[in-house]
């Protein structure tokens, strides 16, 4: 036995049972090391497949889940079709006014090209006998129309939601009563369901009106009323329904028979936006 | 902003519509009468305790023999009902029943007030049998000419509408 062997065999008795431990724990790492690996294997054979079942699941919502989405729009629309069209309507209304307004335009202007030089020539002729200036009679034709008056009226009822005035005026109230009765009347009697009274002359005030479904609105005006005015008009009206009320439904909702009561927006804040939209307004 | 309810008055012509509502609103009466052509709106604010008001704005709508008339556009929207019949004049009360079935049909859901005007020309008696013998029950039995229960039930109407919001 030389120096190395015996070195050896007191190793072994002194570490056997280290060398079992030892062992132990490699075979240990070794099976972990499988286990990792045969997992990296497993995971690099299953992700295409969940992925192509997401991707294949992304595509198909439109058929298995679409249905399904659709039909309960479809009742929500069907449920609050007040709702839904009080929200559409200045939307559309403001379209088809647009569209309707650029064919007038496109027309007048045509009969305008035709019609300038005898309105040219007419002009030349008063001013010659009148003795005033030309530019003066071209301004004669701007009305001096102004907004006096905004009132937001409860359909049917004739209840006054909320109103601007730029003077004290009588009872609003009794206005937005009276102005119901009127315009109830006036459907009514021509029975017309289709068509709305859209304007009341009074003396010097010509009274707006522009239905929705819940609401109208009433703008009383003082001066001629022209065309051009109406149009500006009736562009604030449905600018402020359409910014304003129709972000408020539960306006709307109020009026209705509600099993539990919701909180409107009050009166105050109506008011300041009906300030805000006609107060300042040139028409 | 006040609170404020649409109520409207119905009934035959003649019964005392356009009268109570004067007397409620003005306090005062008249003799002559005046028919009310299509509808006539007046307001009047109505205290319904010490710190609470609430305004009504009452439609006075022409009267029509036949109930089924009344003109269904009026009546939109409306919070309460006043049903006036004459105690003087049987036909304006002999279909009474029937006449409150179609005002009810017309306003569901909406306080209906049945009321008698015009006591102050029959005897106090003969009313209660004359109510009697037709079956009717009237909430309030008024005159528009002495102001009898005139108030009190236009408040009534007012305190019901208030305590419903
Ligand atoms: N004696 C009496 N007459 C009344 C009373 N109420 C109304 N009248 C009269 O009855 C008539 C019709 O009244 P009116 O209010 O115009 O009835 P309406 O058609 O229902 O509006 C008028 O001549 C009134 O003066 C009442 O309480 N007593
Ligand atoms: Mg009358």
């Amino acid at each position: 036995m030389n120096e190395k062997d015996r070195l050896e065999i007191l190793k072994d008795i002194l570490f056997t049972e280290d060398r079992e431990d030892i062992d132990k724990i490699a075979n240990r790492i070794e099976l972990l090391e499988q286990a990792y690996n045969s997992r990296e294997k497993f995971a690099s054979r299953v992700d295409p497949i969940v992925e192509e079942q997401l991707d294949k699941f992304t595509k198909s919502i439109p058929h298995t889940l679409g249905p399904t989405i659709t039909a309960t729009l479809k009742k929500e629309i069907q449920n609050h079709k007040d709702e839904v069209v009080d929200a559409l309507y200045p939307v559309l209304g403001k379209m088809v006014k647009k569209y309707v307004a650029q064919e007038i335009k496109v027309l007048s202007e045509k009969i305008d090209n035709q019609l300038s030089f005898i309105s040219a020539w007419k002009r030349k002729l008063r001013s010659f006998f009148g003795g005033s200036k030309e530019k003066e009679l071209l301004l004669d034709d701007i009305g001096g129309e102004k907004i006096e008056q905004v009132m937001l009226i409860e359909r049917g009822s004739g209840l006054l939601k909320a109103s601007f005035s730029k003077t004290e005026t009588i009872d609003e109230e009794m206005i937005s009563g009276m102005l119901t009765a009127i315009k109830t009347f006036v459907e009514d009697a021509f029975n017309q369901k289709n068509q709305e009274l859209e304007l009341i002359e009074y003396e010097l005030y010509n009274i707006h009106i522009q239905s929705f479904v819940n609401y109208y609105v009433a703008v009383v005006i003082s001066g001629a009323y022209s065309l051009k005015a109406k149009d500006k008009v009736q562009d604030i009206i449905f600018d402020f329904y359409h910014n304003f009320m129709e972000m408020n439904l539960d306006l709307i909702y109020t009026s209705r028979h509600l099993e539990q009561p919701v909180d409107t927006i009050s009166s105050k804040l109506i008011q300041k936006k009906l300030a805000e939209y006609f107060g300042n307004a040139k028409i | 902003m006040q609170k404020s309810k649409k109520i409207v008055i119905l009934g035959h012509f003649g019964v005392g519509k356009t009268s109570l509502i004067q007397r409620f609103v003005k306090d005062s009466f008249s003799d002559k009468y005046k028919v009310t052509i299509g509808v006539h709106i007046t307001k009047k604010i109505v205290e319904v305790n010490e710190n609470d008001s609430i305004s009504l704005i009452i439609w006075d709508l022409e009267g029509t023999d036949e109930v089924q008339m009344i003109r269904q556009a009026y009546l939109l929207g409306t919070h309460g009902v006043v049903f006036v019949f004459d105690v003087s004049r049987p036909s304006t009360f002999q279909n009474l029943n029937s006449d409150l079935k179609i005002v009810a049909e017309k306003t569901p859901d909406t306080p209906l007030i049945i009321v008698g005007n015009k006591i102050d020309l029959v005897i106090q008696d003969e009313l209660q049998s004359l109510l009697k013998d037709n079956n009717i029950e009237a909430n309030y039995l008024t005159s528009a000419k002495t102001g009898d229960a005139v108030n009190e039930m236009f408040t009534h109407l007012a305190t019901l509408l208030n305590d419903l919001t």
